[in-house]
């Protein structure tokens, strides 16, 4: 598959002709702390003093990288695709080596910060368990009530949540019964069938 | 036991054959069980016409009185020598009595679950539904080609009020770090049942 790219994004990137690879490699660096960070229009203009143009060149140049790189690394792009798509760029075969070794030492990285950007639910994190035995309250005294309390930590969109829960050992016991054959669900035909065919 | 003045006066009205005959006195104990233990009951059972002939003021007094000394009982699992000393101290005669503990014998085990379920606690989970799921794609991420789960855990507040249930995804791994856990609870039950 070959990413698809707009006159006026092959208009940006071609700026990226006029610098040495090592500025293009900085270029590089900018986009990929951007995509980490978030944008920082100071260093478009730092860049912009040094290399004596206009800070709206620099920018374009950094975001038509960064739409190169994210998009390849989206789709999960082949090396070859990747090289077949820069190619259309026309530029030196320094440059595009350059580029694509770009491509391929960030593509995990951005994946996995795309990744963070899916709907999500609160996630697992971890479980604390506690025993309990309740002896009496003031309804019914002389009692044996054993108990099992949870703490069960939660992640969503980076903060931590934490629901503590009771349960009594039947219930228990059907909880972990009902979960380990959710877990088994995996090792089933069915399911290693769609693994293996989904590629 | 100790109860107060409101209902030993009852329990002595109740005691007297000359206000509650033994019929009337069966039917009365009866209601007092089954107005605690059946939700169902209401006040309509009062109106056996075996008890309509008292004042219905009495009748609620004595009414009250027995479910409280029912429950009093319940509360502190008094035995029957605790319970026929009480009643004899009310008056009551060796018949009355009798009748009394035979009928707290037959209703114990039910009055003592419902007791035992009167509290607070924190959200009690009753059960567990799961998802198995197989990304493929999101908008921003092609291909991403991993299972993941699901887990809803059904919670029951004290008050059968709300069912705020907790909800999660989770890893395989995950699941196994939390299933691992729950086993590590219950093989510390089974030890500490066995001490």
């Amino acid at each position: 598959m070959l990413l698809v790219l707009s006159e006026e994004h092959k208009e940006h990137l071609g700026f990226l002709t006029q610098v040495d690879s090592a500025v293009v490699g900085e270029f590089g660096r900018i986009a990929v702390e951007f995509l980490r960070k978030g944008t920082n229009p100071k260093i478009y203009e730092g860049a912009a003093r040094k290399l004596n143009v206009s800070s709206d060149v620099i920018q374009h140049g950094v975001e038509g990288l960064t739409y190169l790189l994210t998009e390849g690394s989206k789709l999960m792009i082949s090396e070859i695709d990747f090289q077949d798509s820069v190619l259309v760029l026309g530029f030196s075969e320094e440059l595009n080596k350059l580029l694509l070794q770009l491509y391929l030492d960030n593509r995990k990285e951005i994946r996995s910060i795309l990744g963070e950007l899916a709907p999500k639910l609160p996630s697992y994190h971890s479980l604390e368990w506690r025993l309990d035995v309740q002896l009496a309250s003031r309804s019914l005294r002389q009692q044996i009530k054993p108990a099992v309390t949870i703490k069960l930590h939660l992640d969503q969109n980076g903060d931590q949540t934490t629901k503590i829960l009771q349960t009594d050992p039947a219930t228990l016991l059907h909880l972990i019964q009902q979960l380990e054959q959710a877990l088994g669900e995996m090792k089933t035909n069915h399911c290693r069938r769609i693994v293996r065919n989904i590629k | 036991m100790e109860l107060s003045e409101y209902v030993q006066s009852g329990l002595q009205i109740l005691a007297d054959s000359g206000c509650f005959s033994p019929s009337a006195y069966t039917v009365l104990l009866q209601t007092a069980f089954q107005s605690l233990l059946n939700a169902q009951a209401d006040q309509v059972a009062l109106d056996h016409p075996v008890l309509k002939h008292i004042d219905p003021t009495v009748l609620k007094h004595c009414h009250a009185a027995a479910a409280t000394c029912i429950l009093e009982a319940g509360k502190h699992k008094a035995d029957k020598p605790t319970i026929s000393t009480y009643l004899e101290d009310c008056k009551f005669d060796r018949e009355r009595i009798e009748q009394f503990c035979t009928e707290y014998q037959k209703n114990k085990d039910t009055l003592e679950i419902i007791l035992g379920s009167i509290g607070r606690c924190p959200l009690h989970v009753t059960d567990v539904s799961w998802r198995l799921e197989y990304q493929i794609k999101t908008n921003q991420l092609h291909k991403t080609y991993r299972p993941a789960y699901l887990v809803t855990l059904n919670v029951e507040n004290s008050d059968s009020r709300s069912h705020p249930d907790v909800s999660f995804s989770c890893t395989m791994e995950q699941l196994q770090d939390l299933v691992g856990k729950l086993k590590d609870a219950a093989k510390s039950l089974e030890r500490a049942s066995q001490m």
